[in-house]
């Protein structure tokens, strides 16, 4: 039975970081329709950056939250900005050159981080790292717990963003129908750079709650990209909740199929996962709601 | 892009006096890898560029060959040869494995689909040790130690394939790709059976790439599930050659191949070793920085903005 | 003016060919990109050590030594081509070098088709040298004999029942894996589970909490640096007390794993190819020499690299000529001592041309790796059993 809690506490946990990186990339897919395939690499930025904030400014992840997060966003509005929104001008015979750029934008990510960082493995280690609370015989991982917590209050923020908010409102009217809302008079270009700002910005925060429990290196992005876009698929395009509850599934069934099924079949359970929804239940769990 | 009987003839005859002129196996060796991204790449533009069906999984294609060929050679004890005459067959059936899951689904999703499908086939191989060796990977011993061999029959396959995809889009089949790619839907309404069409440009698709993939393990005498079911090194690399190229174009892909390996690995090299050791640190750098500038500003690819780039050249004189 | 300027340029012109002819060509392929850099940079490093030292000592005979390193981006593909591309381009008369087993291997069948002598430094994959290729030799021990210090360790001192074996899916944990579990076979000990993974993981609990409910009396892992740390780490949050967490090299003997495991690192045991207090001539003085030079700890992988580089430059002193046969008998006539242990390659089991090295145990006591076995070698005195919970300040 311990063995079972145990499983499921973990899957829970790192299941509200996964969250916080479907977050971002389900609102970028919903309001723009392109796969951001640079997401895992933006949110190595953000390690990076929260690293060096520790290094030489001494300031704890959870603080540097505070000022990595506006830093991502920034970027996020920039790629948007000067990278991907002239794409929409060109004409071209397939319409995924946007998501081919977010390629190419991923390795110049990873390689300039290369080159200024090098590849070796770097780590933040906090007093807190490593502390742990026990539950009825149940590891809780201090940090991974205040991570799972942040995530919450990150993710309430962000609904109340999206539904109180004239700003989040035209975000999700956008989603829904773009034509209909540049009709509205939403400007759509500033707001897909908006968006892919704030989803650079969650999957930032992802990162700095991420660094204190993992390692840091130029190509950590590219497996959490995939995870990204497992999750967002799994909740259903453009939903927050179904974000929400792909990446807890997301994280709960990794940690299950590694328990019993294997640990390096971990990655597979994900994607097999992902594939069924696609065929089965091609709304994401979202259709199961009516959020 | 029509080009005459003369250009097609000295092109030809370029390539075929090619391995005499140059006696280097270095060079040789990037020729051969350029030309079998010719077939790559040129099958993958048939599927997404004239078809529509933005495949980012085409490393399930190569890699089955390569393994069908490394499983007749490995297991089986037969010859890996067999496995250009297998290789092809085995990527078609996995092509309509993948075709019947994935092709109801619609842009977006049918890419993202791809990539996972990639991404289970690489898993599979890693852990079904019984039959790939799993990591280990499988390892042979070239038949030929001279590359001339090799590069003949890669050139055959890269003339053989752009021949093929030629032909099919002068068909009519050719006009139903086209049609299917630009409206589904008013394609099917018009009476024409997309779902058939679909599944055939991803056989012949299919079937180029996974001779590619037996003709890669003929050659390198190695693959791993790393390597060959790479989503970045074979599944992307794909693409990016189709575009850099030119997609949708024949002449495209062919020389999108070239650019690509060319670019690839004079950085790697750090320009054959003229330029200083750091410059070798960079050739992934320079391949992103490639991949943007290309999509920003040569979406058409070479032979696609050809006229665009011939513009530029002539204004700056 | 113009008369200095072509003075120069003649002479230049009529030395180049001459000097050219003085210089040896070797060729060492190593993950310089990528994520093995890191070890590949190490390697690096040591070779360019070891090629200063030589050079300023007379060089081969009078001619200069010269290496020719290139990146195999930690890719099989690249390794290939670039071997290819050393031997037919550059005309190197032997190869070395060989980090990953993988990259390894695969530039080995290029060396062995092309007829070139290849030193393998660090690619440890039994099988590498089981395949009856003449022009293949290894320095370092396989993957399977990386045990062989503990194994009288555990004899002795452990004398554990049960065991649980958890590597990364690599050739390189594979082939560990199979090994420790043959060692288990002889020295009766049962092994409950035996559990692969792919590095780079996040979350190892699930794995460890099945490890817990198992309650094995060792648990051997075969991990790369980090994920050590983690499973370590992680280890200690579940409070996981097996009665001795061993290493199997690799991971667990670099000082990353230390920093990063923190109190998690203390009291672990490992298997080790090389540590510097051995009284093996020059290896605490090769470890001085690095850190001043470079500002960095060095490793077995430095050692093992610099020694490498030393056996090049002996092989092709006692070469009759520069021609690839006359150089594998050089390789094959081999005996010398190194700062990585006795060089001399022989044939037994299956394998070829391999030289037969023992390995060591050593343990993190207090944020040092000690030299624990053999007793006789040891620097310190191995801590068993432990107080895991004691350890880590729980």
């Amino acid at each position: 039975m311990t063995v079972f809690l145990q499983t499921l506490v973990s899957g829970l946990l790192i299941g509200g970081i996964y969250a916080l990186i479907g977050l971002g990339m389900t609102l970028i897919m919903g309001v723009m329709g392109i796969i951001n395939l640079a997401h895992g690499q933006l949110m190595m930025v953000a390690m990076y950056l929260t690293y060096a904030a520790y290094t030489y400014l001494h300031l704890d992840p959870y603080l540097a939250l505070f000022v990595v997060m506006p830093c991502l966003f920034f970027l996020g509005c920039a790629v948007q900005k000067f990278l991907l929104n002239p794409l929409m001008d060109v004409e071209t015979i397939i319409p995924q050159n946007q998501v081919l750029m977010t390629v190419g934008i991923a390795i110049v990510l990873t390689e300039v981080a290369r080159f200024i960082f090098s590849s070796t493995y770097l780590s933040v280690r906090t007093s807190y790292s490593t502390k742990v609370f026990f539950l009825g015989g149940v590891s809780f991982n201090w940090p991974m717990t205040v991570a799972f917590l942040l995530a919450v209050a990150l993710t309430v923020t962000l609904f109340w963003f999206l539904l109180k908010t004239d700003l989040g409102r035209s975000i999700r009217a956008t989603a829904q129908d773009k034509e209909a809302a540049i009709l509205m008079g939403v400007n759509s270009r500033r707001i897909t750079i908006i968006t892919y700002g704030l989803g650079a910005g969650l999957v930032a925060a992802a990162g700095c709650l991420l660094i204190p429990i993992f390692y840091l290196f130029p190509d950590i992005g590219r497996p959490f990209t995939t995870k990204a876009f497992v999750i967002t698929i799994l909740g259903g395009m453009g939903s927050t909740v179904g974000a929400i509850f792909g990446g807890l599934t997301l994280g709960i069934a990794e940690s299950l199929g590694a328990t019993y099924i294997g640990m390096s079949y971990k990655e597979m359970v994900g994607l097999i996962i992902f594939l069924l929804v696609l065929i089965f239940l091609p709304g994401g769990l979202k259709r199961l709601t009516k959020v | 892009m029509k080009r005459n009987r003369l250009t097609i003839a000295i092109l030809a005859a370029v390539f075929l006096l090619f391995p005499v002129a140059v006696t280097s196996d270095y060079y040789r060796h990037l020729a051969i890898l350029a030309l079998m991204w010719v077939v790559i790449g040129g099958s993958w533009n048939l599927l997404a560029g004239y078809t529509g069906q933005i495949s980012f999984g085409h490393a399930i294609f190569f890699g089955t060959g390569a393994y069908a060929a490394g499983i007749l050679a490995d297991k089986l004890g037969l010859s890996a040869w067999w496995g250009l005459v297998l290789g092809g067959p085995a990527a078609v059936v996995m092509g309509l494995i993948l075709g019947f899951i994935c092709f109801r689904l619609r842009g977006p999703y049918f890419a993202l689909a791809t990539i996972a499908a990639g991404e289970i086939c690489r898993l599979i191989a890693v852990n079904w040790e019984s039959m790939t060796n799993g990591m280990v990977g499988i390892l042979l011993i070239q038949s030929f130690r001279s590359k001339v061999p090799y590069y003949y029959l890669a050139l055959a396959l890269a003339g053989g394939s752009m021949l093929v995809f030629s032909l099919v889009m002068k068909s009519k089949w050719g006009f139903y790709f086209v049609s299917i790619r630009e409206d589904q839907d008013a394609a099917e309404s018009l009476g024409i059976n997309a779902s058939l069409y679909k599944n055939l440009s991803l056989a012949i698709s299919a079937f180029f790439t996974g001779t590619a993939g037996a003709f890669y393990l003929n050659y390198m005498a190695f693959i791993d599930p790393e390597v060959v079911f790479s989503l970045p090194y074979i599944s992307i690399m794909a693409i990016l050659v189709a575009i850099i190229g030119g997609v949708a174009t024949i002449w495209g892909p062919a020389v999108g191949a070239f650019i690509m390996v060319g670019v690839q690995e004079t950085f790697r090299s750090a320009i054959f070793g003229l330029a200083p050791k750091w410059v070798s640190q960079s050739h992934a750098l320079v391949f992103g920085l490639m991949v943007i500038f290309v999509i920003l500003y040569l979406a058409n690819g070479v032979v696609g903005d050809w006229p665009k780039i011939k513009r530029l050249v002539v204004r700056s004189r | 003016m113009i008369m200095i300027f072509t003075g120069l340029a003649l002479t230049a012109f009529l030395m180049g060919p001459a000097l050219a002819q003085e210089t040896l060509k070797v060729g060492i392929v190593l993950p310089l990109t990528g994520d093995q850099a890191k070890f590949g940079e190490i390697e690096k490093k040591s070779f360019d050590l070891a090629l200063e030292e030589i050079n300023a000592a007379g060089g081969i005979n009078g001619k200069k030594l010269e290496f020719l390193i290139e990146d195999d981006t930690g890719r099989p593909e690249v390794g290939r081509s670039v071997a290819e591309k050393l031997i037919t381009k550059d005309q190197v008369v032997m190869l070395g070098g060989g980090y990953a087993s993988s990259t390894t291997y695969a530039v080995a069948g290029v060396a062995q088709q092309n007829r070139v002598p290849f030193l393998i430094n660090t690619g440890s994959a039994d099988n590498i040298t089981e395949k009856k290729w003449d022009y293949i030799f290894r320095l370092n021990p396989p993957v399977s004999e990386y045990a062989s210090g503990l194994e009288t360790f555990l004899a002795e001192v452990v004398k554990p029942q049960t065991a649980v074996i958890l590597h990364e899916n690599t050739m390189f944990g594979t082939k560990g894996a199979e090994a420790f579990k043959k060692t288990c076979g002889k020295l009766g000990v049962k092994v409950l589970m035996t559990e692969g993974y792919e590095a780079g993981g996040i979350d190892f609990k699930p794995v460890l909490i099945k490890v817990k409910e198992a309650n094995p009396d060792i648990v051997y892992m075969i991990s790369y640096v980090m994920d050590a740390s983690l499973l370590m780490r992680q280890s200690r949050e579940l409070k996981l007390t097996p009665k001795l967490f061993v290493g199997g090299a690799a991971g667990f003997t670099l000082p990353e794993f230390n920093q990063n495991s923190g109190k998690a690192a203390e009291k672990v045991v490992s298997a080790t190819l090389w540590h510097q207090v051995l009284s093996l001539p020059g290896a605490m003085d090769y470890f001085e020499k690095f850190k001043k030079k470079y500002n960095k700890d060095t490793e077995y992988h430095g050692a093992e690299a610099y020694a490498a580089a030393y056996v090049i430059a002996d092989v092709l002193k006692r070469a009759k000529s520069v021609k690839p046969e006359d150089v594998k008998q050089s390789l094959k006539e081999t005996d010398l001592m190194t700062v990585f242990g006795p060089v001399k390659f022989t044939s037994y089991g299956k394998k070829t041309n391999q030289n037969k090295l023992t390995t060591y145990v050593v343990q993190w006591q207090d944020g040092k790796l000690q030299l624990v076995w053999p007793a006789n070698l040891a620097k310190a005195k191995y801590v068993y059993p432990v107080d895991w919970l004691k350890v880590w300040g729980l």
